[in-house]
């Protein structure tokens, strides 16, 4: 999976491109593991690049949601696709995520 | 139209190779695309559970799906021959918790119209998928 990592302003914009499975759940985590203990706790990660989600994708989201919000900053997402946000809804994962329409609602809420 | 089985080993990189070969499958079968991408994520969740569970993570061992389609509906089967499925094991998720694991199987039972599994075997699990067409589910599904 390739994931692009930018910074806006004090944010940090993560954007994936691929399908987040259990073969790349593990990068997904690391990645934004490594990102929080560098103090890069408020992220917006982009999921437009991303058709497909399961239980281990989710599972690494969930993790590092925790992760940041334990260290005052938060995980939020956008640019969710019908298919993936109906995952979201299913596990009632959108009600406990920060998710947004696009990148500029999603960064403009911190 | 026949059925038709694909055989793939327990490894995670396996999985993007499923959803292909499903995708193409349920395609041909006359499925739109959000039935077709509700089963690839029902069956890459089964398949998950048979690399991570019953094979324990091992890899090389043997996986076998298949599609078969009847009048009204698909029929899906996920077939192991490692650990089999321990059904006194599972707890349907607590929604209300931000859960990072254990909602895979509460995942398909949403997204199938009918979810069986057999033990009765020497070894591992068949799981088994229905997804009726629309308005052809029976009112006892």
């Amino acid at each position: 999976m390739e994931i692009e990592v930018t910074q806006t302003g004090g944010v940090t914009l993560v954007v994936p491109k691929g399908d987040l499975d259990m073969g790349t759940a593990d990068q997904m985590k690391r990645t934004l593991t490594e990102l929080i203990e560098k103090g890069q706790s408020k992220l917006v990660m982009d999921l437009t690049g991303v058709a497909y989600v399961d239980s281990s994708g989710l599972g690494a989201l969930v993790a590092a949601m925790k992760q940041a919000r334990a260290v005052g900053g938060n995980l939020k997402l956008c640019g969710l696709q019908e298919d993936v946000r109906s995952i979201f809804e299913m596990t009632r994962l959108i009600k406990v995520m920060a998710v947004h329409s696009d990148r500029q609602e999603a960064v403009a809420s911190w | 139209m026949r059925a038709e089985t694909l055989v793939i080993t327990s490894e995670s990189r396996e999985l993007a190779r499923v959803r292909a070969w499903l995708g193409e499958q349920l395609a041909r079968r006359g499925l739109d695309s959000h039935a077709q991408s509700a089963l690839q994520v029902a069956v890459g969740e089964l398949t998950t559970n048979s690399i991570k569970h019953a094979y324990e993570g091992r890899a090389g061992e043997p996986i076998h799906i298949s599609v078969e389609s009847r009048e009204d509906s698909v029929v899906i089967q996920v077939e192991d021959f490692g650990k089999p499925f321990d059904p006194s094991r599972y707890r349907h998720p607590d929604l209300d918790e931000m859960n990072e694991s254990g909602v895979g199987l509460y995942i398909v039972k949403r997204l199938a119209d009918e979810l069986t599994y057999d033990l009765a075997r020497e070894r591992g699990t068949r799981w088994t998928l229905v997804k009726y067409q629309a308005g052809t589910r029976p009112r006892s599904a």
